[in-house]
């Protein structure tokens, strides 16, 4: 589903991608792991759009879209949430999915009222209801936990009904229940989507992820199932210091 | 909603009296007062639009106020008196120099917006000084007021100002019909957090210069309006002081809300009048209060009457 | 047109960019540096043209006007700085743009008040008059000579501050990361206060050059301030060297269209055309080449921000 080739991007004098080869294999959920300063929030803005990288070659479902921008990505079924929660603080959780599913809908208007219309909202608070969501639809996300952004996000992205998520460190902050829910909430998502997971929490790698690929300096030092990970003597001579 | 609506029914009410009650009371400048003012609130709805909403911080918004009244003022020096035809020049003039200013602009962001807005505007300003044929510097007459079939006479004080006074309804209907609408939101929504909004799928690029164009043709029609109010049109309409001006408005009635620009044009416009009524040199305490009302009051007028909603 | 006259005119885009350089460093610094919009900027330009003028009338001295009216602008500067400016660091431009409007109608209004409105006339002191003999048998003021061979040494000195010490490097690291540098203990009010006090006194002395040139009136700052701002989008914010290099551009495209476009125009088509469409054209020529820049550019030519 998703093809990398030589990707590479260098800062100055600072190589955070570095020819990095990687697929990933339709239905699976893949994790990128790696000690901090790899490069793999480098690695996902690239695969987002939001970064272009300066040599190397992305494929998604076969459509080079290496030189694509990343909304136009976003239309094609590549989803993406980031380190930081980025939501619409000032508006509901409704609002902020309905959003979501009026980009995917990919129609506009000048004059009927967005908020109260049920096509958008509709599919919106379905999803609300998927992530956990639905006693809070009202709710301003501005008021919400940070568990709680991040479940909106879920929405958010879901909302797009995407082909492939690029989940850029969906545990970050949070507490051992919202880690709990979350766990829950992608390993319900592993049946019907493709999924690349940037992640520091171990606990929730080994869970989730059917193979994973270690990320060192901006190259792919390992690639493989994840006993085979935890066996591999390249990755524990990198994460020295690291439980795996 | 039921505080607002009681609100809005009350203050559209006034307005309608001030015709009969200036002219009871053998005031009839206040009749002209509010006509301009009215006008201008016009053109700050419509900056409230790409600034407000739009999260664009135009600079040059003025210089559409100046191409709407050069529209009318040159088509009349040619003969042209129709209104109908005057107004859709203004208003379409208008939007096009919105789309080629925008198309420029609009890639940019932050401090480069501001200063090219306003570089932008400067060209038009002296693009109009250096026009010799139709004023330059000093302007021009409009002799004629646009003429609309005889359906309405322009020069007629109160029926100029009630045209005025539904115009201004009328804009700011449309403005909030707009951001309510799917495209409002989606322009809303870049302002608000853009990287989320490239992430859904919204590309914020074509939402901003079609609103900036909706924008620059509507503040277009304020200044037909104004053309015939002055019946005089200078280059100076098109100064960066008038685009200053109308940026205060937006702000001090606050961006959050459609009526905001509104008060602020009466806010600041009925300041004005007050302060230079007292004397000659009323910028020198203009100046500082702005200064003051920028550092001191951050939500605006009209955010007593709404919480913040995006 | 003969090679004397575009010479000349070179010159004179010369002494404008020069000019506007001396605006846009301190404009630039203090963009890059604080991230503020300071559109009264051109109000201390203004400020320290009738301060020097004022100066040099009440001590009877040129150079004792030039240096008062520096000093007084420096003042002014930092004073506007700590009184007003300080609470803005930390808001959106738009509050910083509509802050600053106030401070110019202010101040527009102020010097309305003092002086009058009426234009201030001024001429060159007279070892500054005359003429000096250039190659070729033309000749150019002494005066317009001066202010070249001052603004390139001010921008040479100001290159070498930037450059090789260590105000400079603090100067350089705050334009492309301000937090960085505020995290490393350096006194940042101070550093921001003496940027801003900098950058005033180069519009000041900016303001007093132009003194016996250009009109000398309430409001002349602003004029000048649009064209800087058309040259810090060329140049790019926060660096000395596309302040210097827009600048050029500017001066010298600004200058030589005023002067050629109008001749050249009617050797094309006819003299009336021309005559209508020149002056217009040629006020709209910097315009257009700052369109045309940002077009490939956005973030102009220089730019010392990543993005």
């Amino acid at each position: 589903m998703l093809e990398i080739r030589g990707l590479t991007k260098t800062f100055g004098a600072l190589r955070a991608s570095d020819g990095i080869d990687l697929e990933v294999v339709e239905g699976e959920t893949h994790a990128v792991i790696g000690p901090n300063g790899a490069g793999k929030t480098t690695f996902i803005d690239q695969l987002a759009g939001n970064l272009r990288p300066d040599a190397g070659e992305i494929r998604f479902a076969g459509e080079d879209i290496t030189a694509l921008p990343a909304h136009k990505r976003a239309r094609k079924g590549l989803a993406r949430s980031f380190q930081i929660t980025s939501v619409y603080l000032e508006l509901s959780a409704l609002d902020n999915v309905a959003l979501a599913v009026q980009a995917r809908s990919g129609r506009t208007g000048f004059w009927r009222s967005a908020r109260s219309d049920p096509s958008l909202t509709g599919p919106a608070e379905q999803v609300l209801a998927e992530v956990g969501l639905a006693e809070r639809r009202h709710m301003l996300a501005s008021n919400m936990s940070h568990g709680e952004h991040r479940q909106l996000e879920m929405a958010m992205v879901l909302a797009t009904r995407p082909r492939l998520l690029l989940l850029d460190e969906p545990m970050a902050g949070m507490s051992g229940e919202e880690s709990q829910r979350m766990i829950g909430l992608l390993t319900a998502l592993k049946r019907r989507q493709t999924v690349v997971l940037v992640e520091h929490d171990m606990d929730a790698v080994f869970r989730l992820a059917d193979r994973i690929s270690v990320l060192v300096y901006g190259q792919v030092i390992a690639t493989g199932s994840p006993e085979q990970i935890r066996a591999n003597e390249k990755v524990r001579k990198a994460y020295l210091g690291e439980d795996a | 909603m039921r505080r607002e609506l009681v609100f809005w029914a009350i203050a559209v009410l006034l307005l309608v009296a001030v015709p009969p009650v200036a002219t009871t009371l053998g005031q009839p400048f206040y009749i002209d007062l509010v006509r301009r003012i009215m006008i201008l609130a016009i053109a700050a709805v419509s900056l409230n639009l790409i600034l407000g909403y739009g999260g664009m911080v135009s600079f040059g918004h003025a210089a559409f106020l100046g191409v709407g009244a050069y529209a009318v003022g040159i088509l009349a020096f040619h003969g042209i008196t129709s209104g109908w035809m005057q107004w859709v020049v203004a208003v379409a003039a208008s939007g096009l120099v919105a789309l080629a200013i925008g198309a420029v602009s609009i890639r940019t962001s932050g401090v480069y917006f501001i200063m090219i807005t306003l570089a932008f505007s400067q060209m038009l300003y002296y693009l109009g000084t250096s026009l010799e044929r139709y004023g330059g510097d000093d302007g021009m007459r409009l002799r004629t007021t646009s003429q609309f079939s005889g359906l309405i006479n322009l020069r007629d004080p109160v029926a100029f100002y009630y045209l005025a006074l539904v115009l201004m309804l009328v804009s700011m209907f449309l403005v909030y019909r707009l951001v309510n609408s799917r495209f409002g939101m989606a322009l809303r929504a870049a302002r608000s957090n853009e990287a989320r909004t490239r992430a859904i799928g919204f590309s914020p690029y074509p939402h901003r210069l079609l609103a900036f164009m909706i924008a620059g043709a509507m503040c277009g029609l304020a200044g037909a309006l104004y053309a015939n109010h002055t019946k005089y049109i200078t280059p100076s309409l098109m100064s960066w002081q008038q685009s200053g001006d109308l940026m205060f408005m937006v702000i001090l009635g606050g961006t959050a809300s459609i009526a905001g620009p509104v008060l602020g044009a009466f806010a600041l416009l009925l300041v004005e009048d007050l302060l230079s009524g007292w004397t000659e040199h009323w910028q020198v305490i203009l100046g500082p209060l702005l200064v003051l009302s920028v550092i001191f009051f951050r939500r605006g007028l009209a955010g007593v009457f709404h919480k913040p909603h995006a | 047109m003969s090679s004397a006259l575009l010479f000349e005119q070179l010159l004179n885009g010369l002494q404008l960019g020069v000019m506007l350089f001396l605006m846009a460093a301190g404009l630039t610094l203090v963009l890059g540096i604080m991230n503020f919009v300071n559109l009264a900027h051109g109000s201390l330009y203004m400020v320290g043209a009738y301060l020097a003028i004022s100066a040099a009338q009440w001590t009877g001295s040129y150079i004792a006007g030039v240096v008062l009216g520096l000093l007084a602008t420096l003042v002014v500067g930092m004073a506007i700085e700590v009184i007003a400016l300080r609470t803005l660091y930390q808001r959106d431009h738009l509050d910083q743009v509509l802050a600053t409007f106030g401070l110019i109608l202010f101040f527009n209004e102020l010097i309305a008040i003092l002086w009058g409105r009426t234009a201030l006339f001024t001429t060159v002191p007279s070892w500054l008059q005359g003429h000096i003999e250039l190659f070729s048998g033309s000749r150019y003021p002494v005066y317009r000579a001066a202010i070249i061979v001052a603004g390139l040494f001010i921008g040479a000195a100001l290159w070498y501050v930037v450059a090789r010490t260590r105000l400079g490097m603090l100067i350089r690291a705050g334009a492309s990361n301000r937090t960085m540098v505020a995290a490393l203990g350096v006194n940042i009010r101070l550093l921001y206060t003496v940027v801003f006090g900098f950058g005033a006194a180069l519009a000041g002395l900016a303001g007093l050059m132009a003194g016996p040139i250009y009109t000398v009136q309430p409001g002349m700052g602003e004029e000048v301030l649009i064209q800087v701002f058309v040259v810090i989008v060329i140049g790019g914010i926060g660096s000395i060297r596309g302040a210097f290099a827009g600048a050029l551009i500017v001066g010298i495209v600004d200058t030589l269209g005023r002067a050629f476009l109008r001749p050249m125009l009617a050797t094309m088509v006819s003299p009336v055309a021309a005559e209508r469409v020149g002056p217009a054209l040629a006020s709209m020529l910097i315009y257009l080449l700052m369109a045309v820049v940002l077009a490939a550019r956005p973030s102009g030519l220089f730019s010392a921000r990543n993005v």
